[in-house]
């Protein structure tokens, strides 16, 4: 039987990103998408920061950027600024863009590294288009040919959950998705092991060929039909619960996300066009929700309404689709928003899922890959955010201690260990941060360097110190050339006007 | 830095050389001092007469002139690897270096060609690969760098004469400081402590003490075996064959851009073009033919006059359980076998090499010790080449109908890795390619296999449906003629060589097989 209907359970960001692009894939089989309300999540949150393939994601979803970012109030982000996390005042940014040009075919984060050993070290932001303009609140999209300066970025966003979801709800909507008249009540085993039929509130009865579990955390659906457990990484990551709220406006604020480590976690504050967010994100093994909301309110005094209680539990599905069911989002990976990648991460299991869709109800093989594919990806962003944790020095304190004394999961202490003997960065096969990202954090993070490859050590012999200064000159004058960010956000209640979405 | 660090090379065939010149090139003369220790009494093997595209990247990264290289060689230029009685007798397919068709929709262009041969259009999949197409037609031309040329579709890599790749590579590694000794080697000291090579004696009595020990002696793995004991995992279950008979022989008949390996009763026999000869052998079981008759089957079915008597080899399939073990690293057939069906073995040898580079630290030179964390990273990356590697060659042997010799009944019905049934079921049911970002073989290398094998997918992904019947037949069609006129304007093979790389060199006494 031929899959003809998709029901997506769940009322954020995920579940209408979810439902259009399965909508959209699959247009000429007239694919029916309906969207069951699953009430407010328990990982309900004021707003997020994305990554720079957010862009893609609206692309593939027909969003026009200027309308959303008009509509939404949203804004850009070249980078996040990672403060106190290494110690109190350590300070570094991760931007979206490359560090410095090759030297003679090599990174330049290696001459960097280079320096680095020597004693000379140098901030990579000083050579980064993205890191400078960060700095000096600058923002241009990316523009030119590949190799070019001036497209040697990318970026991502600031948005509030409430504003984006109904945006993308409403766009959703007038792509034909559907929407349930009432929310779901219960989740209906079918005969086969799989959801049968999905109770609504109303006391009707729906039904579909695949079920889209994006629920949150408490996985409604999934859970029902599950075979396996979740794996819990609340060891490595303790924190889970996040208070989050508005605040006035930042004046004139750059592109960029700051997260600050404190006693027994980190807070964190973006900007919006006519607001900021803020958030605080902790352990409750060490500090009390009340006084958790103490501590975002010293942190903003002049919060907005009342702060929002985000719950979860660091961890992931064994197994994120079974029969008919897949989970997505945080009913499939519980992680904190540190590296700003649930999204991301709920896009790539979109996208898998669409690569694999069953043409037959009945086909299992799809599931296996999937579930194989998907564990990687969500291994490799635990392993990214932990990294945020254990890289360099880190802070005094019984939070940082205890984390401190966890075992690292293996394949992320070979990785740092290797980085700390070699300067090198490694890969596996489905990492969605790449070399520079690691670049970025592991530099940032000061993590000592005890060697340097070899064949870098020969190349470095080559390098014109005039050719890193004069890098380094140009890079600060581009992005001195760019507008305010702040302008450059104001802007879009006119390119809006032009490009109705 | 305070002295450059020492490596000796063991064994002077072509992965000896390719190291020594790959370390001279990449390293400065500050930070290494090369030695290379070989015997002219020992043969080489010369394995891998025939490339795959990566070695052009190797030559370029050291800065060698393909041109020269090639008319050095003897070489000829290679587009792809013609099957020939594999899935079942009669049956022939070219493994290319390069794509089919280009994506539509984001969506991989196979899937309409199933979708459209379900709907019963009945071209084959070759007509969508221009180096496919060349071939059959024996045509060859240098690819374009316009990604929307069609002539930018493919690559492609040398068949050449191996000892004259080392040849030519001796002289350019000398010419940057490589030391040559020609030597025996009698002894392996080791160092009490802890049981690292401290040096090796020659049969003239020197002792040539290193830091690092680069063993290339092939097989017997003389520093990695003998000397560390450090054990091999064989994979014979998967990959029966155990010996080669290699002969060279006149050219007939037009130079072919491409290798060929035809299935046999026991193996399956290689035909390799070079410019003054046709490089052949059979890879055969020992436990499906005698030594004698695999000779007596490969001569009579020779297209030229044989140029020697037929030489034995005998290996044991599988790889080194550490290709790094203390300060070893074995390269080439002392870190692992697998038969060359796919041409793979010198790709073996620079992928080792470039990693190796990659996992070199200065601390080395500093203070003569090797991170162990950058010697499990180097290990473990050869053995995921190694592994996928194999789960590609054993594909070969397990997707097959043939049941008219023992070693095909074996192979069809032998139980294979799970890693390659899971990509063979995912392959059957939706014509999924498992993908994987680092490892040798690509999407359209699967496909070719899959399709040349007769592992026939029972359905395609859903979303190629979007496309119109009619406008897929179009977008089909143009490729197809775009294809055939790009080979229709490419000049023949054998004129293009003539032009471009004839032979330079005398054809030496060491040239063999």
């Amino acid at each position: 039987m031929s899959i003809r209907s998709v029901i997506v359970a769940g009322s954020g960001p995920v579940a209408w990103i979810a439902a259009t692009g399965l909508l959209r894939a699959f247009k000429h089989r007239a694919l029916e998408v309906t969207v069951v309300d699953t009430g407010a999540s328990v990982d309900n949150r004021i707003g997020r920061w994305t990554l720079p393939s957010q862009r893609g994601i609206h692309g593939l979803l027909g969003v026009a950027e200027p309308h959303l970012v008009h509509q939404t109030g949203a804004t850009f982000k070249l980078a996040t600024e990672h403060l106190g996390w290494q110690a109190e005042g350590s300070r570094f940014l991760h931007a979206h863009g490359d560090i410095g040009v090759p030297l003679s075919g090599t990174p330049f984060y290696k001459f960097l590294q280079h320096e680095s050993l020597a004693g000379r070290a140098e901030r990579p932001e000083t050579f980064s288009l993205a890191g400078a303009a960060a700095r000096l609140g600058r923002f241009a999209r990316p523009m030119g040919e590949g190799g070019s300066l001036t497209s040697s970025f990318t970026y991502g966003f600031h948005v509030e959950d409430a504003a984006y979801s109904s945006y993308l709800r409403a766009h959703a909507l007038r792509q034909g998705v559907r929407e349930s008249a009432a929310p779901l009540a219960t989740p209906v085993r079918g005969g086969d092991g799989g959801i049968g039929s999905l109770q609504l509130a109303d006391g009707s009865t729906l039904s579909a060929d695949y079920y889209l579990d994006c629920s949150g955390p408490e996985a409604r659906l999934l859970a029902c039909v599950a075979t396996e457990g979740r794996e819990d990484w609340s060891g490595w990551l303790p924190c889970d619960r996040m208070w989050s709220g508005l605040a006035p406006p930042q004046r004139e604020p750059p592109a960029v996300t700051q997260i600050t480590a404190t006693a027994a976690g980190w807070q964190w504050r973006a900007p919006l066009a006519q607001a900021s967010m803020v958030g605080h994100v902790f352990s409750s093994r060490y500090q009390g929700e009340d006084q958790a909301r103490a501590a975002l309110a010293s942190f903003e005094p002049a919060l907005r309404g009342e702060a929002v209680l985000t719950r979860f539990q660091a961890g992931r599905r064994r197994r994120f689709w079974e029969r008919n069911c897949l989970a997505i989002g945080a009913a499939a990976v519980e992680l904190e928003p540190l590296a700003g990648a649930d999204l991301h991460l709920a896009m790539i299991g979109l996208a898998t899922f669409i690569e694999l869709l069953p043409r037959e109800r009945e086909s299992r093989i799809e599931a296996v890959e999937y579930n194989r594919v998907m564990a990687e990806h969500a291994d490799a962003l635990r392993d990214f955010t932990l990294a945020h944790y254990r890289a360099g020095g880190a802070r005094a304190g019984e939070f940082w201690n205890a984390l401190r004394a966890e075992a690292l999961p293996a394949r992320l202490a070979h990785k740092l260990d290797l980085y700390a003997a070699s300067g090198r960065i490694t890969l596996l096969d489905y990492e969605s941060f790449e070399e520079l990202d690691w670049a970025w954090l592991l530099m940032g993070s000061g993590l000592k360097l005890q060697a340097l490859e070899l064949q870098y050590r020969t190349q470095m012999m080559k390098v014109a110190a005039g050719d890193v200064a004069a890098l380094r000159t140009h890079v600060q004058q581009v992005a001195a050339s760019m507008p305010p960010h702040m302008e450059f956000v104001r802007r879009h209640a006119t390119l809006a006007a032009r490009t109705p979405g | 830095m305070p002295s450059p660090l020492r490596i000796v090379i063991v064994g002077g065939g072509t992965a000896g050389w390719m190291t020594a010149a790959a370390f001279a090139a990449v390293f400065g003369p500050a930070h290494r001092h090369i030695r290379l220790i070989e015997s002219s009494e020992i043969g080489i093997v010369g394995v891998g007469e025939a490339t795959l595209p990566h070695i052009r990247f190797f030559n370029r990264r050291i800065g060698i002139d393909e041109r020269e290289l090639m008319a050095r060689t003897q070489a000829t230029f290679k587009l792809g690897i013609e099957f020939v009685d594999w899935a079942r007798v009669g049956d022939s397919y070219i493994h290319p270096f390069g794509t089919f068709g280009s994506r539509i929709a984001g969506v991989p262009f196979h899937h309409y060609w199933l979708r459209q041969r379900a709907a019963g259009n009945g071209t084959d999949i070759a007509e969508y690969s221009l180096p496919i197409m060349a071939s059959r037609a024996n045509k060859f031309a240098l690819p374009a760098e316009d990604p929307q040329d069609v002539m930018s579709t493919f690559g492609y890599a040398f068949q050449f004469d191996a000892s004259l790749y080392a040849v030519y590579l001796r002289s350019f590694s000398e010419a940057r400081g490589v030391q040559r000794t020609d030597g025996k080697i009698v002894d392996v000291k080791l160092r009490a402590e802890d049981g690292w090579v401290e040096s090796v004696k020659l049969e003239s009595g020197e002792v040539v003490s290193g830091d690092l020990f680069i063993d290339c002696s092939g097989f017997r793995g003389l520093l990695i075996e003998q000397a560390l004991e450090t054990g091999y995992d064989e994979w014979t279950k998967w990959l029966p064959c155990d010996r080669a008979m290699a002969v060279p022989c006149e050219n007939s008949g037009p130079l072919t851009p491409y290798t060929r390996a035809t299935a046999r009763e026991a193996g399956w026999q290689w035909r390799i073009p070079l410019q003054h000869r046709m490089g052949n052998g059979y890879v055969y079981g020992s436990n499906f033919i005698s030594d004698d008759e695999a000779a007596a089957k490969l001569l009579s079915r020779l297209e030229g006059k044989p140029l020697a008597t037929p030489r034995p080899l005998r290996f044991v399939t599988g790889r080194r359980k550490r290709t790094w073990n203390r300060n070893v690293v074995a390269i080439g057939l002392a870190g692992g076998f697998l038969e060359p069906l796919e041409s793979t073995s010198i790709y073996l040898i620079q992928i080792a090499i470039t990693t190796l580079i990659d996992y070199l630290t200065d601390r080395a030179v500093a203070t003569g010790e090797y991170d162990p964390r950058s010697v499990e990273a180097y290990n473990r990356w050869m053995e995921m080449e190694y592994d996928r590697v194999r789960d590609f060659l054993v594909l070969h042997y397990h997707a097959t109908e043939r049941d008219d010799a023992p070693i095909w009944n074996y192979c069809r019905t032998m139980r294979i890795p799970d890693s390659l049934q899971h990509k063979m079921e995912l392959f059957r049911a939706r014509a999924h390619v498992v993908t994987y970002k680092d490892g040798l073989f690509l999407e359209p290398s699967w496909l070719a296999v899959y399709f040349g094998q007769r592992v026939m997918p029972t359905g395609h992904d859903p979303r190629a449906d979007a496309v119109e019947a009619t406008d897929a037949e179009q977008q089909l069609a143009r490729v197809r003629e775009k294809i055939q006129g790009a080979v229709a304007r490419m000049p023949d093979h054998q004129a293009f060589l003539e032009r471009y790389c004839p032979a330079t060199a005398p054809v030496t006494a060491r040239s063999g097989a």
